[in-house]
């Protein structure tokens, strides 16, 4: 019987926890590397590699040896999961921005907490660099200090309908470099 | 297995435990996946006899007669099977003398008793025979030891094995009449490789196989699992074999249809011991 990315979904399908070992020690150097491509330095590349492997051990069913190799499944999964923590990074500091605008104390993250969302906030950050500078100008005021649109118009001189539709443009722009990135990294 | 032609990165110190430890928690080594919810002992036998009497329903009166085992032709081998239904019925009821008699000699008359007679008589004495003994095993405690054949077994693993004696002639039938094999249900399958795992031990004992052994033994496909089996003489040290292979195959090795020889196994660890240990899981087969 020849090792095949078959037999070690067969394997991780019938419970072989010697298989898992055998497919992280070959894979998962491949599977962190492509998670740093997106998320930089740091503990979420580490969490993604997490996940993959979880599912892979959780679902081994969910590959099919028929349509790629494990490994590229596999990279493909941490790419997903890696743009997917990007995006909620980005979701994740608007509502916070809004948050500490609006309270008069601010929240005070637990500096584990800080450590581990800086390194998502940072590609976050750097997908949003990407953007046209009208564009990158309300993200920016919107998302990361947290303006209302009527501050976002007066603090660049435009009406609010026109930063609405700027920011609208801006997150679509946003999803397709964070697309770009994606595509690049496969 | 096949990497992506990338540059690899350098692992963090401890992620690798750190992975293999949530992979755990997340599912523990050793459940196939995904889940099958298993045939009870008696739901097992009774599957096996469902599929045994759609197989006599397939065969022409010339496959009746064809030779298929021993000195049996179909229709003797399927009197062969009357005979054991009624020393199982005689074991279940607590007849002690069933346990030490031969397994041909014992049913031989059953077997010869069926020349000259009608194959669809046979297959409803048959018939009749298994319903009986799924009676009588549904009034009995399936945790009592029920000896017959000079093997003591619990009711639960007896009707286990019943299943694998039904589904082995059942194929004996099928090759003689050049029909397809027939796979259990993954249902059925997987108290069969569980009886088969939990007997290997005894195997071993049987091919006076000492030298202690580590089996990591995974059996792929529905039906299957992996295990972890120590077989040979207790001892703090022993080796350690993995064996791969399809739980299907093991099962027709467990029933002494097929030689370790003419599996596609992936074997670790020493190929001798492996063999070995492949030889023993054939040896409490009866034909």
């Amino acid at each position: 019987m020849e090792p095949t990315d078959a037999l070690l979904a067969a394997r991780l399908a019938a419970g072989d926890d010697y298989a898992l070992a055998e497919a992280f020690d070959h894979l998962a150097p491949t599977v962190y590397g492509a998670a740093l491509r997106i998320l930089g330095e740091g503990s979420a590349a580490q969490d993604v590699v997490q996940d993959v492997f979880v599912e892979l051990w959780s679902h081994p069913d969910r590959y099919d040896p028929q349509a790629g190799t494990l490994g590229t499944y596999l990279n493909l999964l941490a790419r997903h999961r890696a743009v997917d923590l990007v995006r909620s990074e980005l979701r994740r500091l608007a509502r916070q921005a809004r948050h500490h605008r609006l309270s008069a104390e601010g929240h005070h993250p637990s500096p584990g907490d800080a450590v581990a969302a800086a390194d998502t906030a940072d590609a976050v950050r750097a997908a949003v660099r990407l953007l046209p500078d009208g564009q990158r100008q309300v993200v920016e005021l919107a998302y990361f200090q947290g303006l209302s649109y009527r501050e976002v118009a007066l603090a660049t001189g435009i009406p609010e309908g026109t930063a609405k539709s700027r920011v609208r443009l801006a997150l679509a722009k946003l999803e397709t470099v964070l697309d770009r990135q994606l595509l690049e990294s496969s | 297995m096949t990497a992506d032609k990338r540059p690899d990165a350098v692992l963090p110190p401890g992620l690798r435990e750190r992975v293999m430890a949530a992979s755990h928690r997340a599912r523990p080594a050793g459940l196939a996946v995904p889940e099958i919810s298993p045939d009870s002992p008696a739901g097992a036998f009774g599957r096996a006899a469902a599929s045994f009497f759609q197989t006599l329903n397939l065969l022409s009166d010339d496959d009746w007669h064809r030779h298929v085992l021993r000195d049996l032709d179909v229709q003797g081998l399927v009197g062969h099977l009357i005979g054991v239904e009624h020393d199982v019925q005689r074991g279940i009821s607590g007849d002690t003398e069933v346990a030490s008699v031969n397994h041909v000699e014992s049913t031989q008359p059953a077997a010869l008793a069926q020349s000259g007679r009608a194959p669809t008589a046979t297959a409803a004495e048959w018939r009749e025979a298994v319903d009986t003994t799924l009676a009588v095993a549904a009034e009995s405690d399936l945790d009592a030891s029920v000896a017959i054949y000079g093997v003591p077994l619990r009711l639960r693993d007896l009707l286990v094995a019943r299943t694998f004696e039904l589904w082995t002639h059942e194929n004996d039938i099928r090759a003689v009449a050049d029909l397809e094999p027939s796979v259990p249900e993954p249902s059925t399958l997987r108290p069969m490789t569980e009886l088969a795992t939990a007997l290997l031990p005894f195997g071993a004992a049987v091919t006076d196989l000492h030298e202690p052994i580590s089996v990591h033994l995974v059996l792929t496909g529905p039906g299957g699992g992996t295990w972890d089996v120590t077989v040979g003489d207790p001892s703090p040290q022993s080796a350690e074999v993995g064996i791969v292979m399809d739980a299907v195959g093991f099962c027709r090795l467990f029933a002494n249809r097929v030689s370790p020889s003419d599996l596609d196994a992936l074997v670790t660890g020493d190929a001798r011991l492996a063999t070995s240990v492949l030889t023993a899981a054939a040896a409490l087969a009866l034909d």
